[in-house]
C-alpha cells in the first residue's frame, strides 16, 4: 500500500467521531473565550477615578487684582480655572492651544517644566520641535512645543498590558507608576514620542557628589515620588499630565504660567466663552498627525 | 571524535554562560543603565530575542505536533522532546523580556490584573497556558499502552495536542500582530507581519527540532528517513516561503514613491546596520539552505540548522528595529538631545552579552530538561524521553 494512503487510513482510523467533538469543543471553547476575553478589554471603562460633588474644588478669588478684558492672558486664564474647577470632574475637559506665531523657540517651557517635575536626563515631557521652512539662507523658523497631546482616543492606553494608564474624565491621559511594569509598549505606540521612559540616571552623578536637589521627591499625579532604590517612577514610562498637581491646586500647568510669549492657552474646552475655547474655533488651527485619528486635545495655530 | 566534540561545546558553553553570567549581576545592579536602547527605540536586541526565542517554541511544537497526529516516523516516540525544547523555548523568551522590563519584579501583575486588550498580556497569558497544556500533555504520554500509540488511556491527547497547535500557531502570528496594531509606526502596520513571523517561527522552529535530533539520534542519522526528511524539508520550504514574502514586501515599497516606510526599508537594506540583512540574514540562509540541499551527514545538516536557528534573529530585528527608527514628528530629535533620545540603536557589549547568555540558558534548559525528565521516564516507563 502506498505510504500516504496508509497514512491517511491510520488518521481516520485513531480518530473517532468522539474524539473528534471534543477537540472540537476544547479548541472551540478556547477561542470563545479568547475573543470574549479581548472584546470585554476593549470595551470595559477605564480604571475608577473619583468623580461627582467630591470633585469640585473651592479655589480663592483673586483679592489683589482685579480681572477684566484688559488683564492678562495668564489672569484670565488663571479665573477660567477656578470657574472650572467648581465643577465635577466629568464636566471639565482640558485643552491646550499653543499659537506657533507667539512661540519664539527660548525653550523656558521645556525647562520649567523639567523643574517642576524633577525629571532626570532623558525624560522630557515638553521638547520644542523646531521647523524649518524655505533653504538657507532664505528661511523661516516655526516652533511647535510638544507636550503630550492627551488623546481622545489614546494609542497608548489600549496596548498597556497592566492598566497602568487611562484616559480621565476631564481628559488627562494618567499614569498610575506603582502599576507600571516598564514594558515601554505605550512609548513604542506613541506617534508623538510624547513618553519616555525614566532610566534612572541623575544629571550630577558624574560628580563629585549627587546633589540633594536631584533627590527631592515630585508631586506628579497629586503624590510623593521618591526615586530613591530604583522606585518608581524609575522604570516606568512618563509623560506629560497638563500639571495635574497644579491645576488641583487651582495653578495653570508651568509651561503655561512660564511662556514669556503668552503662546500657551490653556482651560475648560466644555466652557464656549473661555479663551481656550475661542483660540481652537480659530480657522488656523492644526493638530499634529491628525490623521493617526487619535484625536489629539492640544491644537497649534500657525 | 563525538566525544571530543561534546566535550569542546561543553567548554564552550560554559565560557558563554559564565561571562554572560557577569554581565547579568552588572545588569542587576546598574538597572537599565547598561543597554543601548531609550525612549525613541525603546526595545533592542532582547526583545527580538524574546520574539525570536516563542517563535522557536511555536515552530517546534506546530510542527511536532502535525508529525504527531499524521504519525509520520519518529514524531510520536520522541514527542516528549518536542515538548521540552518548545517549553524551553517559551521560559527562555520569558526571560529574555523579563529583563527588557523598567520594573522587572512586577511582571505578576500581567497575570492577575491583565488587559487582554493589549496584545502583550494577550500573548503572556498564551504563554502560560500554553506551558500548563504541554505540561498535561507530557503527563498523558506517560499514559499510553505503546509509544507509538495516538491517544492517552482517556483519550484526552487530540483535544490537548490540537489546544496546543492553536496556541503553538498563535504564538508567532501574535507577535506580528503584536507590532501590527501599532498605528505609530508605518513599518510594523502590516499584515503580512503576521505570516511573515509565523514563517519565520516554522522554519527556525524545525531548525531546533532538526538540530536537537540530531544530537539525539546521530547513530541513526539518515536523511531519507524522518523525522529527520520532513524537518529538512519544512525548513528549506520555510527559507524559501519567507524570502519570497520578504521580496514582496520590499519590492513594493520601493515601486512607490510615496511609501510611508520606504526610510524604513532603506535603513534595512542600505543602513548602518546594512550587514544585518545582507550578511547575517541572507548570507545565513544562502549557507544553511547550501548545507541542507546538499549536506549528507549529520554535522553538515546539524551546522546548517544550527544557522538556521541563530542567523533567524535577524528577521525579528529587521522588523523591530527599523520600525522604530523613524520618526513619526520630524524634528523631534533635535528638539532635546540625550543618549537616550536617539532614533538610532546599537546593542552595547552588555547587551550583546546577555543574549549569549540567554541563548547558554536556552540550551541549558533544553539539555538538563531532556537529561532530567529521561531519568523519570526511565523509572516509569523503563525508557529514555
Amino acid at each position: 500500500m502506498p505510504e500516504e494512503t496508509k497514512q491517511k487510513s491510520l488518521f481516520e482510523k485513531e480518530i473517532s467521531r468522539k474524539d473528534f467533538l471534543r477537540t472540537a469543543g476544547v479548541v472551540g471553547g478556547g477561542v470563545a473565550v479568547s475573543v470574549a476575553a479581548v472584546t470585554a478589554a476593549r470595551l470595559s471603562p477605564p480604571p475608577e477615578t473619583p468623580t461627582g460633588k467630591e470633585t469640585i474644588r473651592d479655589i480663592p478669588d483673586f483679592k489683589t487684582v482685579e480681572v477684566n478684558e484688559k488683564s492678562d492672558l495668564l489672569l484670565r486664564m488663571q479665573a477660567e480655572l477656578k470657574k472650572a474647577l467648581a465643577k465635577p470632574v466629568e464636566e471639565r475637559k482640558w485643552m491646550m492651544v499653543i499659537d506657533t506665531r507667539k512661540c519664539v523657540g527660548c525653550h523656558a517651557c521645556t525647562v520649567a517644566c523639567i523643574a517642576e517635575n524633577k525629571l532626570p536626563p532623558g525624560v522630557v515631557y515638553r521638547p520644542v520641535v523646531q521647523e524649518e521652512i524655505g533653504e538657507y539662507p532664505n528661511t523661516q523658523l516655526r516652533f511647535f512645543p510638544r507636550p503630550c497631546m492627551q488623546c481622545d482616543n489614546p494609542s497608548c492606553v489600549s496596548v498597556c498590558p497592566v492598566n497602568a494608564t487611562w484616559k480621565r474624565p476631564d481628559g488627562v491621559v494618567q499614569i498610575d507608576y506603582d502599576k507600571c511594569i516598564g514594558c515601554r509598549y505605550c512609548i513604542s505606540a506613541c506617534p508623538y514620542g510624547a513618553r519616555t521612559s525614566d532610566f534612572g540616571e541623575y544629571y550630577t552623578e558624574d560628580t563629585p557628589e549627587l546633589q540633594p536637589y536631584e533627590l527631592l521627591p515630585n508631586n506628579e499625579y497629586g503624590k510623593s515620588w521618591n526615586r530613591e532604590g530604583h522606585s518608581s517612577p524609575m522604570g516606568n514610562a512618563r509623560k506629560c499630565h497638563f500639571c495635574l498637581h497644579r491645576l488641583n491646586e487651582g495653578e495653570l500647568p508651568m509651561c503655561v504660567t512660564t511662556c514669556i510669549g503668552r503662546a500657551n492657552y490653556f482651560g475648560d474646552a466644555n466652557e464656549p466663552d473661555s479663551l481656550v475655547s475661542e483660540m481652537a474655533r480659530q480657522s488656523n488651527q492644526i493638530k499634529l498627525l491628525e490623521e493617526k485619528g487619535t484625536k489629539p486635545s492640544v491644537i497649534y495655530l500657525i | 571524535m563525538l566525544e571530543k566534540t561534546y566535550k569542546n561545546l561543553s567548554r564552550i558553553w560554559a565560557v558563554v554562560f559564565a561571562i554572560g553570567f557577569i554581565a547579568l549581576v552588572m545588569k542587576f545592579l546598574t538597572g537599565e543603565r547598561l543597554a543601548g536602547y531609550g525612549s525613541y527605540v525603546p526595545w533592542g536586541l532582547w526583545v527580538a530575542l524574546y520574539f525570536h526565542f516563542v517563535g522557536i517554541a511555536g515552530g517546534v511544537f506546530a510542527i511536532g505536533t502535525i508529525g504527531y497526529v499524521f504519525n509520520l516516523t519518529g514524531f510520536r516516540e520522541n514527542f516528549r522532546v518536542v515538548i521540552v525544547v518548545s517549553v524551553a523555548a517559551v521560559i527562555t523568551g520569558l526571560f529574555s523580556i523579563w529583563l527588557d522590563l523598567g520594573q522587572p519584579f512586577r511582571f505578576v501583575r500581567i497575570l492577575y490584573a491583565p488587559n487582554f486588550g493589549s496584545m502583550m498580556a494577550f500573548n503572556a497569558w498564551m504563554y502560560s497556558l500554553f506551558i500548563i497544556t504541554a505540561g498535561v500533555i507530557f503527563y498523558l504520554t506517560l499514559n499510553k499502552e505503546k509509544q507509538t500509540d495516538f491517544h492517552d488511556k482517556k483519550r484526552w491527547m487530540l483535544p490537548l495536542m490540537a489546544l496546543g497547535f492553536l496556541f503553538s500557531i498563535a504564538f508567532p502570528s501574535q507577535s506580528g500582530a503584536f507590532f501590527g496594531v501599532v498605528d505609530a509606526k508605518p513599518f510594523w502596520s502590516s499584515p503580512l507581519l503576521p505570516i511573515l513571523f509565523l514563517a519565520s517561527a516554522i522554519t527556525s522552529g524545525g531548525a531546533v527540532l532538526l538540530l536537537v535530533y540530531t544530537f539525539l539520534h546521530y547513530e541513526e542519522f539518515d536523511l531519507t528517513h524522518q523525522p529527520f526528511r520532513i524537518l529538512r524539508l519544512t525548513i528549506i520550504g520555510g527559507i524559501i516561503f519567507y524570502f519570497i514574502a520578504e521580496f514582496a514586501e520590499y519590492s513594493l515599497v520601493f515601486w512607490s514613491p510615496n511609501s510611508d516606510i520606504r526610510e524604513a526599508v532603506e535603513l534595512i537594506l542600505f543602513g548602518p546596520f546594512w550587514w544585518v540583512f545582507w550578511f547575517v540574514h541572507i548570507g545565513g540562509a544562502l549557507i544553511s539552505l547550501y548545507l541542507l540541499l546538499k549536506g549528507k551527514t549529520y554535522q553538515t545538516v546539524g551546522t546548517g540548522a544550527f544557522i538556521v536557528a541563530v542567523t533567524f534573529v535577524s528577521a525579528r530585528l529587521n522588523v523591530l528595529i527599523p520600525g522604530q527608527a523613524v520618526a513619526q514628528l520630524k524634528g523631534l530629535k533635535e528638539a532635546f538631545t540625550h543618549e537616550r533620545l536617539r532614533f538610532d540603536y546599537s546593542a552595547t557589549l552588555n547587551e550583546y552579552l546577555i543574549a549569549l547568555f540567554i541563548g547558554a540558558f536556552g540550551v541549558a534548559l533544553v539539555y538538563f530538561g531532556i537529561k532530567f525528565l529521561s531519568q523519570f521516564t526511565k523509572k516509569r516507563l523503563g525508557t529514555s524521553l
